[in-house]
């Protein structure tokens, strides 16, 4: 049953959050499809999604924000919530964000987060306050925020190269019993594949091939580029040093990096934008700096 | 000259253009050849845009010689010195081994040979 929501009435276009399992990712982005083909209106139902990761919350409040940008009139059947998948979207801030009313409490949830804009100081007190400032790994300030800086070129290649409308949503979870802690971000833009396409002048490469690319050392499609292209570079080095994961998904392309692999592949479906997802291992071993030797010429 | 980086972007240097900020303050006094210090005290983030637009474009037209003699970097952040390095080593091939983009534009051309 949909509810009566802000006037607006029954009988409006379904998005189903999916179930978790097989498949989780491509009904995702399913979602995508579907709201891209909606009309004016639309309504969240949560009466099949039994869990909803820090990466399905991001792509929800994104998608939604993405939805209203256009002009759209977004709801969502909050008496179809789980009681389970209630008390995180209530824990992460995701319902104060779209219903107000419930304050966000700590717990293994890292908050949900809405960027329009790149703020910077608030975006590193996020990351090294909110997501890894925490008490599941404990690390000195210092490396804390040598991560977190990491960490950050994920935003700043989004504002810098997507062109999302809407900004960079997040959201991460610590997973006690897996002993790690993940975060996604999502952006609404045009996509590495789309954005290397563009560059390359050539709509016919493989949206895998475009991801291969993006993810070397040195490449960039920074209009009128000075250099660049090292920030994913640091990731996938932090990604190896801390034996964790770096998962990609743009268009129809998706990239994972592990700490000794790297498998770039097309999938079945597509969605315009982003989706990044970073996963440290909590364990303060994982995490050192390189040795830092300065008794060598800088250039 | 001795430019304290704290006082001109606060303690996370993310943007391009708060690169570009030091950029346009040190780069006129290198040309110049006159000595430099890049002080970055209090400095907690350092992210690989700013760098590239602070110092990584300085090799676009002095010598690498040049800098190592007249630019100081002081204070770094724990993990600046590596991101700073993979920073520079990339501008070097950027303007100076054209060979290394030609080598990166192959995994594109290859693949679209296949379609």
């Amino acid at each position: 049953m949909v509810p009566e929501f802000g006037g607006i009435p029954t009988g409006l276009p379904h998005v189903s959050l999916p179930q978790e399992g097989l498949g989780y990712y491509n009904r995702i982005f399913d979602m995508w499809r579907r709201v891209n083909a909606a009309g004016n209106r639309i309504v969240f139902d949560f009466s099949q999604c039994t869990f909803l990761g820090q990466n399905g919350v991001a792509f929800l409040g994104g998608l939604a924000r993405w939805f209203e940008r256009r002009g759209g009139e977004v709801a969502f059947d909050w008496d179809s919530l789980r009681g389970n998948v209630r008390m995180n979207l209530a824990q992460n801030g995701f319902l104060s964000s779209f219903e107000g009313g419930v304050d966000p409490w700590e717990g293994n949830s890292i908050p949900y987060r809405e960027d329009p804009k790149l703020d910077k100081d608030a975006l590193v007190d996020y990351l090294a306050n909110k997501w890894l400032g925490r008490d599941w790994v404990h690390l000195s300030d210092g490396l804390r925020y040598a991560v977190a800086g990491k960490v950050c070129e994920i935003y700043v290649n989004a504002f810098e190269h997507s062109d999302s409308r809407v900004g960079v949503f997040s959201c991460g979870q610590h997973y006690p019993n897996m002993k790690m802690v993940r975060l996604t971000a999502v952006d609404f833009g045009v996509g590495i594949p789309g954005n290397v396409r563009l560059f390359a002048g050539d709509e016919n490469i493989q949206a895998s091939s475009a991801m291969k690319w993006a993810f070397q050392r040195g490449t960039t499609t920074r209009p009128g580029s000075s250099g660049g292209g090292v920030g994913l570079d640091l990731l996938k080095e932090l990604v190896r040093l801390n034996e964790g994961a770096l998962q990609v998904f743009s268009h129809e392309g998706y990239a994972v990096l592990l700490s000794q692999s790297e498998r770039y592949a097309a999938r079945p479906q597509y969605f315009d934008g982003t989706m990044v997802t970073i996963t440290l291992r909590c364990d303060e071993k994982y995490y050192r700096l390189m040795n830092e030797r300065d008794d060598e010429p800088l250039f | 000259m001795k430019v304290t980086v704290f006082d001109l972007v606060g303690a996370n240097c993310v943007t391009y253009g708060d690169g570009q900020k030091v950029y346009d303050l040190v780069h006129p006094e290198l040309q110049r050849a006159r000595a430099v210090e890049l002080d970055f005290a209090g400095v907690r983030v350092l992210v690989s845009l700013f760098l590239n637009a602070a110092i990584g474009r300085l090799l676009e037209d002095i010598a690498a010689d040049e800098l190592n003699r007249l630019l100081v970097i002081s204070n770094l952040p724990p993990g600046g010195l590596e991101t700073l390095k993979r920073v520079i080593e990339n501008s070097d091939d950027f303007y100076h081994n054209p060979q290394v983009r030609e080598a990166l534009d192959r995994i594109l051309a290859e693949h679209t040979a296949e379609v």
